[in-house]
């Protein structure tokens, strides 16, 4: 059992000279640290493709064809026989075959915000603590692959989201505004040496020393680290990982002029650099209204933009290094409403997996004919995260002590599964 | 130090920013871009020519009312500490208050005037009258009005468009405009749950519109919002840990089922008819009809979708007719039918007798801002409890359950008492939080994870909020940081306004192009940064923003909400926010020629130089030791004005700066 105990990591001043990893070994335990270092070799990356607002299962990934539940929607033939896709889906169909399709996930909570969280963290959302999001996880377990870089990346709006929980404020996301801005701000003015850079910071540090005397805290801490993280990153040489604009036009088309296009590709490039951890937010799926007219660009974009991602990574061979994984919070109903829409569907929903670890062309679990409830293999949202964490070779069935005392389980002890790992 | 060489070494730093290796040309173009505006907008150098808006002043008389009042909380407060034996945290040095008092009345640092104005002050000698006199006049400043909006645009997710068809501008002026005029809460609430008719004509209709088409979702957040109380599970079945159940939710969403936001049948509501797409479909309801007309000849004369949405802003008209309203086809419950009718019905207690035979969303309203439905105080009195002292008595603020019980219920029962008692005058009772003993001790560390209830030593520390934080950078640079505000309702109304049984295609087109000329996407904008734009920034209270703003502003990078959820602000450290204050465009704003900062600086005598920055930016005198650091830097630096330039920027990258001590 490891106990995460943040008072004892904040050290302060040797933490930064000594870097992330190396403390974080320590604070493993011997054993446990050559456990970590044996599979940082293993050098799991992820990519997290978050469709915020609910995707419709039956329109997406798991039609009904000739009941009235799939509404205007129509299907195509996927790869894998006997395997149909929605319509809008034209190029995924033709990837199907490294695809782990999972269409019995199943949940309770039909409200945006705790199912996001839940999808996120594994645990439902509590007044009384704030949980990791599986990212946080997997650097805390696996360390930061570069020096300057983050390990942890998030393009879209980092207010939502659980980032580190618990855990040390090291492992909290950097949030993205847009991937074509990049990360703003990193160019230090000309007049501005590094010595003189170095001076102000010495300076500030010097005179905020009575405010860190008297208040501590996790809030505190968390600035003071993300003082270190951000000196750290300037002047970086790493830092035009975060440029897509140095991307060949060609490329910057193939994944579509959106931002989860332009987000995938600010990913496969981070993670190419050493970025172990990237989410990738797209909105737009909560169609309670003309879901028949919104469907075709929110899909379209997803088809376009994940497509190009898994043959892009397959082509530069970090297909087998890097898991990818297309989640929702929950599905839309089968019944279409009278504003032809779908409102929120927690019973059921799919949800996507390929690349590292996982087995492709394979479709897990089913819903009913209506697109209504699961009707074989449920998969709850802790089974789901607990098969990314294996697929990424975490620890699934370790207790974590969390500061309050309570234990937790990286994947929120579901069970993963395993017809789609490889 | 040598003036000269001050003026001469920051401006060309400001001139010199930004223009390191960059290496690709859209990001070269959104640079220069950057650039293209050099120096500080003229307008916001200079003071206002007059007062920025008219807000009533605060009734000195009642000040021992208001005495009385905060020791009443003090001696609970003082039970708790001794029963619990914690020891209240040292009260606040003049320096302190001054800085807390102005982030959270005000909403922005105080100006080094202000604060030297409040150190020097000798007015009534006495300490209490001092800090007295300086709180009533925060609460009757426009900087007041500015703050609350940002706290409620948090709580009521105010954006410019929360449908796409609809301008809400007017929604947002009407709740900048009743924080103005202190309207009484429970009044206030009581206007927008009854408001008829189209936003500019009557904008509190903007709280329903808000959740346009999803009349089940509007009962849930109203409840959340004004009654503290979670019951949108109960939505799709029986409240798994809590009491409410499915039909509990429908009996009370019956009450306010019958409300139109448009002629003909109602998005949201109704059967489903095969084909059937949208509204204004009532052949029998002329209002519908109109509608209807006047869209085919906008079509017929135009393909322009804008001109089709005006039409549709304008149809949009809220109305109220009671209508039944039916449980879910798949109600799994046996103590009622699918699709059976409910009857309307609140959640505890009674309708008020006088409103008793009033129609159901009268009767609803009537009942959430009873005073014999305390709840309703209960929420408002926590919520601004929580404002102030940053922890509520319960947490969080829309969460009251049995199973999660007030850390202090005599308090949340005395402050209800109190916010009956003050007829929900929300800046009085404010003006009472903020005078408490509590209140002005020290910030005390909170950990929410704790086990231990937070005892109210001092107020929980907290990060600024990134409207704080904002308009506090602002207050270095700006003489006038008011140069734009928001819209107002008459001004939206003139532009947007169509008689819809009058009205033909061409004035609707033209009706489109007068709008777009004024409020078009970037239009507004672009004539925002004509007059304070800096660096692609605009130098705005926050409050007089457009809204939401991009992911990627200042205001957004330290956690301002997507206005999307309730109460979506954050204050969690990220690193994009250290490089917006290490290297973004508004931290150097403060280093141009004609900043406040910059001529405070170096108007006064050199030696005092250092005193000024330490008043200007953290609020207080530095102490020997910190004179001897900044000192020590200034002489040694390349030169004296880069020094003096770090130790600028040095204060402003200190904890000290962006917690609220």
């Amino acid at each position: 059992m490891e106990l995460i105990d943040r008072r004892a990591w904040m050290g302060g001043v040797a933490r930064a000279a000594l870097g992330v990893t190396v403390l974080d070994r320590l604070a493993l335990g011997q054993a446990q640290a050559a456990a970590a270092s044996a599979k940082a070799g293993s050098d799991v990356n992820i990519i997290y493709l978050m469709m915020r607002g609910a995707m419709s299962h039956i329109d997406t990934f798991d039609p009904k064809p000739g009941r009235d539940e799939q509404g205007e929607t129509k299907t195509i033939q996927t790869k894998t026989p006997g395997v149909l896709f929605g319509e809008h889906l034209p190029k995924l169909a033709g990837l199907s075959d490294r695809l782990a399709v999972i269409r019995s996930m199943t949940t309770e909570t039909g409200a945006h915000e705790q199912g996001t969280y839940l999808m996120r963290t594994s645990y439902p959302q509590l007044n009384s603590i704030r949980h990791p999001s599986l990212g946080s996880w997997t650097l805390h377990v696996k360390g930061k692959r570069s020096r300057d870089l983050p390990g942890y990346v998030l393009v879209g709006n980092g207010n939502e989201h659980p980032g580190c929980g618990f855990l040390d404020p090291a492992v909290t996301p950097v949030p993205v505004a847009s991937p074509e801005l990049g990360l703003e701000n990193t160019v230090r003015p000309r007049y501005l040496s590094e010595a003189n850079f170095d001076r102000r910071l010495a300076l500030a540090d010097r005179i905020d020393r009575d405010f860190k005397r008297l208040h501590g805290g996790a809030e505190i801490e968390a600035y003071n680290q993300m003082y270190k993280d951000a000196v750290r990153l300037l002047g970086s040489v790493d830092l035009a990982a975060f440029d897509i604009e140095q991307e060949p036009e060609k490329v910057r088309e193939r994944y579509g002029d959106f931002t989860l296009g332009q987000g995938c590709l600010l990913a496969r490039r981070l993670v190419e650099s050493g970025v172990r951890c990237v989410e990738i937010e797209m909105g737009q799926w909560d169609m309670h209204r003309d879901i028949f007219d919104e469907l075709p660009e929110a899909a379209g974009r997803l088809d376009t933009a994940l497509s190009a991602l898994l043959g892009d990574l397959e082509e530069r061979g970090l297909l087998a290094s890097t898991l990818v994984v297309l989640g929702t919070e929950f599905g839309r109903s089968p019944r279409v409403n009278e504003n032809a829409g779908r409102d929120h569907h927690p019973a059921v929903f799919s949800c996507l997996l390929a690349g590292a670890g996982i087995k492709g062309g394979v479709v897990h679990g089913a819903s009913d004919e209506r697109g209504h409830s699961p009707e074989k293999d449920p998969v709850s949202v802790a089974d789901f995260n607990t098969t990314i964490a294996a697929a990424c070779g975490l620890p699934t069935d370790k207790e974590f002590m969390a500061p309050n005392g309570r234990p937790f389980k990286i994947g929120g002890g579901g069970k993963p599964i395993g017809a789609v790992l490889a | 130090m040598s003036r000269f060489f001050l003026i001469f070494c920051m401006l060309s730093a400001v001139l010199s920013l930004g223009a390191g290796s960059q290496t690709s040309e859209g990001r070269q173009a959104r640079k220069q871009r950057a650039n293209q505006q050099q120096g500080l907008p003229k307008a916001v150098m200079e003071e206002p020519s007059g007062p920025v808006m008219e807000v009533p002043p605060v009734d000195r008389s009642t000040r021992s009312t208001v005495r009385q009042a905060a020791s009443g909380i003090d001696s609970l407060l003082a039970t708790a500490w001794k029963e619990k034996g914690v020891e209240p945290s040292p009260s606040l040095t003049d320096e302190q208050f001054v800085r807390r008092v102005y982030l959270e009345i005000a909403g922005r640092i105080p100006s080094y005037d202000e604060t030297l104005a409040f150190l020097d002050s000798k007015a009534g000698n006495k300490g209490a009258e001092r800090r007295a006199e300086l709180i009533d006049s925060l609460l009757e400043s426009p900087d007041y009005v500015s703050h609350f909006y940002n706290f409620w645009a948090d709580i009521l997710r105010l954006t410019e468009r929360a449908q796409k068809t609809l301008p809400f501008e007017p929604y947002l002026y009407y709740v900048k405009d009743s924080i103005r005029t202190n309207k009484p809460y429970d009044e206030w609430v009581h206007e927008m749950l009854t408001a008829d008719g189209r936003l500019w004509e009557n904008p509190a209709v903007g709280f329903q519109l808000r959740d346009f088409g999803m009349p089940l979702p509007y009962v849930d957040n109203t409840v959340r919002v004004l009654l503290g109380t979670q019951i949108g599970c109960a939505q799709c079945h029986d409240h798994p840990f809590d009491h409410w159940t499915q039909k509990q939710f429908y009996e009370l969403a019956a009450m306010t089922s019958g409300t139109k936001m448009r002629p003909g049948p109602q998005p949201g509501q109704g059967k489903p008819k095969p084909g059937q797409k949208r509204a204004f479909q009532g052949m029998r309801d002329p209002d519908a009809f109109a509608v209807r007309r006047l869209l085919q000849e906008v079509k017929r004369e135009t393909d322009r979708n804008g001109v089709v949405q005006l039409v549709l802003a304008n149809a949009t008209n809220v109305k109220f007719a009671d209508r039944p309203l039916e449980l879910p086809h798949d109600y799994q419950y046996d103590d009622a039918k699918p699709l059976e009718v409910v009857s309307p019905k609140v959640l505890w207690g009674e309708v008020p007798k006088e409103s008793a035979s009033a129609d159901g969303r009268s009767q609803f309203a009537a009942w959430v801002v009873s005073h014999d439905n305390r709840q309703f105080a209960r929420t408002i009195a926590n919520r601004m409890w929580r404002k102030l002292m940053g922890v509520g008595l319960v947490e969080p603020v829309d969460d009251f359950r049995e199973d999660n019980p007030p850390s202090n219920p005599a308090l949340l029962e005395h402050l209800t008492d109190l916010m009956l008692q003050f007829d929900f005058d929300l800046r009085e009772f404010v003006r009472v939080i903020v005078s408490t003993d509590a209140y002005q001790r020290r910030a005390v560390v909170h950990d929410p994870t704790s086990e231990t209830p937070f005892q109210f030593t001092g107020p929980a520390l907290r990060r600024m909020t990134a409207e704080q934080l904002w308009d506090s950078i602002l207050t270095l640079v700006a003489r006038n940081p008011w140069t734009v505000q928001r819209p107002t309702t008459e001004q939206i109304a003139e532009i947007v306004s169509l008689d819809i049984k009058q009205a033909d295609a061409q004035t609707a087109v033209q009706k489109f192009d007068d709008y777009m000329a004024r409020f078009g996407p970037g239009r507004y904008q672009r004539s925002l940064h004509t007059v304070c734009g800096y660096r692609g920034q605009l130098l705005l209270r926050a409050s007089e923003m457009p809204a939401p703003l991009p992911l990627g502003h200042f205001l957004r990078q330290f956690g301002q909400s997507d206005r999307e959820t309730i109460e979506g602000a954050r204050q969690v450290a990220t690193i994009p926010q250290i490089l917006a204050m290490f290297n973004g465009p508004i931290t150097h704003s403060m280093l141009e020629r004609g900043s406040v900062l910059y001529d405070n600086v170096t108007e006064g005598p050199p030696k005092e130089a250092i005193d000024v920055v330490f008043l200007s930016v953290l609020s207080h005198r530095p102490s020997a030791e910190d004179r001897g650091y900044a000192l020590q830097e200034i002489m040694t630096a390349d030169d004296r004005a880069t020094g003096c330039g770090n130790v600028i920027w040095a204060l402003l990258n200190t904890r000290e700066f962006i917690f609220i001590q």
